[in-house]
């Protein structure tokens, strides 16, 4: 007996961990974005999903809309940070990060 | 129930896509896909206004932000991924759902939510009256971000006057 809740969890689960899939493997620095981008949809799904299973959608929808404006804060900020690090090392390969100089 | 089921896959291919596309390009696409799905999935579970938010800002915003990013690193940015990550994706992620199935089943009973009472009336009154604090910290954080990004161009402007 799956009841819709669990079935938004599972999705929620999978989702995580295809976002930390992507932080743990990759290289790229705009694509270990994405998985972050795939996590915070994973957290916002759960949110929701929650809110819907037991029946407080309102308070639910309030906290979706505050994750989404920090979501949003937090990818203009790191996009401009990864724009700042390519113009310094001309690559956005991770691997020319692992040294702290200069 | 069975358009849940499709709009969850979809929403899950979507992401695996975003992740696991090599074009930069077509990964924010995915992405901004994988946000319509979500967006979809909210209006359903009767929550318009995070869907519109979710359509708008993330499908929206977040993609112009990331395409404007690959745009301005487009020379350097071919890196060369690891193909044994892809190709071991599928096979560490069915072993994460079977794990995943068989402990949900287990825990999924002893979930506990705090005890609240149901929200009643309108959303707006919700946010504004029961969230109040929140907005705060939306405002404290769109300005933090604000900052960051002017301090970081401007740090740079000074490093190629020097």
């Amino acid at each position: 007996m799956t009841s819709p809740w669990t079935l938004y969890l599972l999705a929620a689960a999978a989702l995580l961990f295809t976002g930390i899939y992507a932080l743990l493997t990759m290289r790229n620095l705009i694509k270990l974005f994405i998985g972050v981008e795939v996590v915070s949809k994973a957290v916002s799904l759960v949110i929701i999903a929650t809110g819907y299973a037991k029946k407080s959608i309102l308070v639910a929808q309030g906290l979706a809309i505050t994750f989404i404006v920090v979501e949003v804060s937090l990818v203009a900020t790191a996009l401009a940070i990864i724009i700042n690090l390519y113009r310094h090392t001309k690559s956005l390969d991770i691997r020319r990060l692992s040294k702290l100089k200069g | 129930m069975t358009v849940q089921i499709l709009l969850l896959a979809g929403l899950i291919l979507s992401s695996i896509a975003a992740v696991l596309v090599k074009d930069l390009i077509k990964a924010a696409v995915a992405l901004a896909v994988a946000s319509l799905f979500l967006g979809i999935l909210f209006f359903r579970m009767g929550a318009p206004y995070a869907g519109a938010f979710e359509i708008s800002v993330v499908a929206g915003l977040i993609t112009v932000l990331f395409m404007l990013t690959i745009a301005l690193t487009k020379t350097g940015g071919d890196v060369a991924e690891s193909k044994l990550a892809t190709i071991a994706f599928p096979l560490f992620f069915v072993v994460f759902l079977a794990v995943d199935i068989l402990v949900t089943r287990g825990l999924i009973k002893k979930l506990t939510t705090l005890p609240a009472e149901p929200a009643a009336g309108v959303f707006g009154e919700v946010l504004w009256k029961q969230r109040t604090f929140d907005l705060v910290g939306q405002v404290a954080i769109i300005f933090a971000g604000v900052l960051a990004v002017l301090a970081l161009f401007r740090k740079r402007s000074k490093d190629t006057d020097d």
